[in-house]
Parts: C-alpha cells; structure tokens; sequence
C-alpha cells in the first residue's frame, strides 16, 4: 500500500510518515506544492494524504488535477481546522475524508485504513484480526463465524484498534474518536474505562482472548494475546 | 430640551423685554418732544399777546376755537408764569379732553391780568397711540416670525445633525456597516458627520484588524499543535516507557487537548462573530436532543448520573452545525460540573429546552456565567463553552438565561 504525504510541515510530515510506516504502508513524503505536483502526475498511490494550505500553491488545485486525469486515489486533506469551506470544497471536489489539524495519528491510521478498504477492487469492508472479522458494512463483529453482540460504542471502539492495531490509543484519543472533540474532550475519562471494561470482557466470553492491554496507565494497546 | 427651543426660548425673552422697555423710552421720548412743541406754539401765543399789549395798551379779545382757547382773568397775587396739563372741555370747564396750558401773568392799562393760552393735546395723545399701536404690531410680527423660523427653517437646518445623531445611536460595530452619510451645508454639521463617518470607519477597521489578528493567531497556532500531538502520538510508542514519564504524556496530552479545544473555541466565536455562518435551517432539536441525550448516557456510566429527559417535538430556524455544538455545549458542561452520583433533568418543548444539573454552586457571580473565560479555578474546560451557546443564541435570535435553583444549576433557552 503506497500513501504519498503532502504536507509543508517537515516534522509533521515526519510523524506522519512514522506512524504509517508502523502500519506497514509504504510511505513518500512531499513538503511543496511543486513536487507534490509532479509525484501525482508520475505515479500513482493508494491514499494520497493533502495539506490545503501549501506554500507555493493550494492542494485543492493538486486535487482538481487529480480527478481531471481520473486517477484513483484516495484523497485524505489535512487541514487547518474550522476552514469549514475548505472541507465542503474538498469533498464537493471529491476528497475521501477530511481531517482537521492537529489530529491524533491513530484517527488517521483510522482514517486511511477506510479510505484504503473502500478503495480497494470490489470493496473490500472486512477488517481480520486473528479469529476477528469486522464487517464494516454490516457494522458487526464475529469470532469464528459468531456475531458478538456489541454496542454501537463498542464496535466504534474495537474497529477503530483494529486499524490501529500494535499501536498504543491515547485515552484522550480514544474520547475523541468516539464522542467527537466537543462531547469528548475535557470531560473526566473514566467513561472510556467502562467502556473498555465491557469490550474486553465480550471479547473473553466469545473466546478471541484478551487483546486489550492497559498501557502506562494512560493508554490502551490492541494486539495479540 | 432642543437646543434650538432653549435658544427660542431666551431669545423670545430677550426680545419681548427689549421692546417693552425700548418702547416705554419711545413713549415717553416721543411724548416729552411733542410737549415741548406745543409748549413752543403757546410761548409763540404769549409774545403775539405781549406785542399786542405792548402795541396797543389793551387786551386783546379772548378767543375760543377747537383746539385753542385764550382766557383772561384778574391775576391772583403771586401769579407766576407756568405750563401745565389739564383737561377740559372746549368751553373751558374741566372736561375729558387733554390740554396743554401756558398761564402767565400781563399789565394793561394798570391792571394786572392774567392769560391762559390753552392748546388741545388731543392730536398729539393720538399721534402718541397710533405710535404705541404701531409698536406692539411690529412686538407681535416679529414674534411671530421667529416662532415661524425657529418651527421650520430651524428644524430643517438641523435635520442633517439629527441624521448624524441617529447613524451613531444605530452604530452597530458587529455589523461592521458603515455609517449613512448625512451631507449638509452647514459647516459645522458637514463637518461633525465627516468626523463621526471617519471615526467609525476607523473604529470598523480596527476592529476587523483584532479580529483578523485573533483568527490569523489562532490558525497559526494549529500547525504547531499538530506538531506537538503526533509527537506525542509516537513517543507513546515507544518501548520501555515508565508509569512516571507515562503519567507526564498524560499531562502533555491534556494540555495540548485542552489548547486545541481553546483555539478551536476562539476560530469558532470569531466565525460566528463574523456572521459567517447562515441563517440556517429548520432544525428538529427533538432528534438532536435525542441523539445529544443518548450519547451523554453513554459517557455518563462511569459518574453514575441520573438522566431525566421530557422531550416533545419542536423544531428551531438555527444553522445545523451551529445548533449540534450548542447542545454539545450545554449537555457537556452539564456533565462536567455535575457531581458523583448526581443528575441530569433535559425538558424540550416547543419554544424552551430547559438543561438542570445538580453541582456545587458557582464559584463566580451568576451574570458572569456567559462571559468568556468564566470558570472555576481548577476547571479542565476552555471557559469558553457557554460564550459559544449565548453567541449562537444571539445570532439566532433566541434567548439562554441560567438560574441556580439551590440544588441544581438549570439553564432555559428560549427559541
């Protein structure tokens, strides 16, 4: 899987390009509108991911350029948050997503994993872990062919570990991408707990093992038991 | 009072005393000046009688016409030459019409007489009153003219200063519209409009450079953010990470959570300020509230809150986006400042949604509560939150007003 990253903030970038490397993409970093140009128009990505505000030029022109040679890609823009237009223009041009700065890089590993499995031939909507299978169509979950029954929070939770699967989710994180900045940040986070505690124990009962490990006491890790 | 009906006011004064008193000295004057001229036509009388005396010997004969009389007489002893005024009839007895007299003394033939020469004042009192009739005619024209010109000519030299008066008491610096030009030619008035237009442009724009400052700072703050947070995002990756350092990368988090969501609130005010979202749509605030109801319940597990909700259908004219984060807002800070174990009482009907949570009481004066950065001490949250709901509010036209019951802190928005 091929991710091309544009964006002019060289540390951002960085991180960026780290944290999907561990995901095992292969990743490009491009900081100028220029090269990011000319990389677009040679090769082709599965997710390309688009900073708006560039130095030398918008990236909603690489977009426009993007579509007018009917390339493929997945388009994820990055952006300043709140340029409201920004989003209805990207996406009205025919972006995937939008993701407003700053972000957590586990909701963009969240993120791009999406915008990869609606992108793939005939779209792919499993998500397999081990004995796990997420259907994101269906919103479901199995364990060996048996569907547990979760919570609309729950599934929310346990698909957005298993796109960020080995990687350790902030708590913080982890409110955000489930009650969204406004509802979730800044509340007491004790209500994650709950929720992690009920998952887990689902989990257990339908016999896949316990993947969820508490890190450092502020984060939650999904991997293998 | 008007200045100019203050300014009438004096001036009517001022005048009506003027010409009282300035035709009081008339009167007199004119009067003091005719006196003298018939005193000069009786003076004429008796050097005509002293020639004729001289000449002659004798008395001339007594005369007696309208407006003249000559009367001689045995002079009194000690008779001395006089003017004076009485009154009359032709005849000579005491009457009603008004004479000037000359009384003075005459040797003729060895006898002392004496001679009245009397000249009817009735001419004079009547040139006199046609004068004082004259007078106050012209006291009563004038008056009246200027009660004219203060009535219409005053007020339409003064509309173009009320114009002005009236663009300032509607200035309305979130509207950011300039103010209407009230042109005149009267100097004075063309150039108080031109300053107070220049001042407000000037106002406008100052303000719109704050602004300007306070979106530009807050955009360019989020690149720096994103920075630091998916730092942070990868050291907590790392290996060999201790409860220690792990309880400082919660900490970093925080803060970093904490001033995203402050700039965010700070883009988010200003955009509203800026009126740069519609006038919206018809909004179902009972699937919202609903939906708002459901994943506050979620959350709320772990504080083990007691939701009471009473939801009817009702609908508000509100931008959908917009009225998604007040209800976040609202319900949130319900959540936040409750208590363990306390409650949260949601009542919508149409026309009110009143949000009631139990707490502790506010650390601050209750009309502060929408002001932003109001907040407790040791609060997580921006201080902001609550400005959002009552910025919304008045772009939307709607009311939000907070009560704190004794027990619970009940805040009631009006739509």
């Amino acid at each position: 899987m091929k991710i091309l990253i544009i964006e002019d903030e060289p540390e951002l970038n960085a991180s960026i390009a780290s944290y999907l490397r561990g995901q095992g993409y292969l990743c490009e970093s491009v900081f100028t509108f220029a090269e990011a140009q000319e990389r677009v128009e040679t090769f082709d990505y599965d997710c390309v991911l688009l900073d708006i505000t560039l130095q030398d030029g918008s990236g909603l022109d690489i977009l426009r350029s993007l579509k007018q040679s009917g390339k493929t890609e997945g388009v994820l823009i990055i952006s300043a948050r709140h340029s409201l237009d920004d989003k209805v223009e990207g996406l009205t041009l025919g972006a995937d997503d939008y993701l407003a700065k700053p972000f957590h890089l586990s909701e963009l590993g969240a993120r791009v994993s999406a915008i990869i499995r609606r992108k793939q031939f005939g779209g792919n909507n499993l998500v397999q872990f081990g004995d796990l299978v997420l259907d994101t169509m269906a919103h479901t979950a199995k364990v060996a062919d048996k569907e547990l029954d979760l919570t609309r929070k729950e599934y929310q939770l346990l698909l957005y570990f298993a796109c960020n699967r080995g990687r350790v989710l902030s708590k913080n994180a982890i409110a955000e991408h489930l009650w969204g900045e406004d509802l979730g940040g800044g509340v007491n986070y004790d209500f994650i707990y709950t929720h992690i505690k009920n998952l887990r124990r689902k989990l257990m009962d339908a016999g896949t093992g316990d993947h969820i490990q508490s890190v450092y006491g502020m984060g939650y890790k999904f991997s293998a038991p | 009072m008007k200045l100019f009906t203050r300014y009438a006011r004096v001036n009517f004064l001022a005048t009506i005393l003027v010409l009282i008193v300035g035709s009081f000295c008339y009167f007199f004057i004119i009067r003091f000046v005719l006196i003298r001229q018939l005193d000069d036509a009786l003076k004429i009388e008796e050097a005509e009688i002293l020639d004729y005396v001289a000449q002659k010997g004798k008395l001339p004969e007594p005369t007696n016409y309208k407006d003249q009389m000559i009367v001689f007489g045995p002079a009194e002893k000690g008779l001395k030459r006089q003017f004076r005024s009485t009154y009359q009839d032709p005849e000579g007895n005491r009457g009603h019409e008004p004479f000037r007299q000359l009384e003075f003394p005459i040797e003729a033939g060895g006898v002392r007489f004496s001679v009245t020469v009397s000249k009817s004042q009735v001419e004079t009192e009547d040139l006199l009153w046609l004068i004082v009739a004259i007078t106050v005619g012209v006291i009563i024209l004038l008056l009246l003219i200027q009660f004219l010109l203060n009535r219409y000519l005053l007020q339409r030299i003064w509309t173009p200063f009320y114009g002005t008066l009236g663009a300032i008491q509607k200035f309305n610096l979130q509207s950011r519209s300039p103010l209407q030009r009230h042109p005149s030619d009267i100097d004075e008035f063309s150039s108080l409009d031109l300053a107070v237009n220049q001042m407000t442009d000037k106002i406008i724009g100052d303000y719109q450079a704050l602004k300007d400052f306070a979106d530009n700072a807050s955009h360019e703050m989020q690149t720096p953010l994103a920075v630091i947070n998916s730092k942070l995002d990868l050291l907590l990756q790392e290996r060999d990470i201790t409860e220690l350092q792990g309880r400082h990368l919660q900490a970093m988090y925080d803060a970093v959570g904490r001033m995203s969501r402050l700039n965010q609130s700070l883009l988010l005010l200003t955009k509203i300020g800026n009126d740069q979202f519609g006038r919206g749509a018809s909004v179902a605030l009972h699937d919202l509230v609903r939906e708002k109801v459901a994943q506050l319940e979620e959350m709320a597990v772990a504080h083990k809150l007691q939701f009471t909700t009473h939801v009817e259908e009702a609908t508000v004219n509100m931008d959908p986006y917009l009225a998604d984060i007040l209800l976040n807002n609202l319900f949130s800070n319900s959540i936040r400042h409750n208590t363990e174990g306390g409650s949260v009482r949601v009542d919508l009907r149409q026309g009110t949604l009143e949000v009631a949570n139990t707490g502790e009481p506010l650390p601050f004066e209750a009309d502060r509560i929408f002001d932003r950065f109001a907040k407790g001490k040791h609060s997580e949250s921006t201080g902001l939150g609550l400005a959002i709901v009552r910025q919304i509010c008045e772009v939307h036209g709607c009311t939000i007003s907070y009560r704190w019951t004794g027990i619970e802190h009940l805040f009631t928005l009006v739509f």
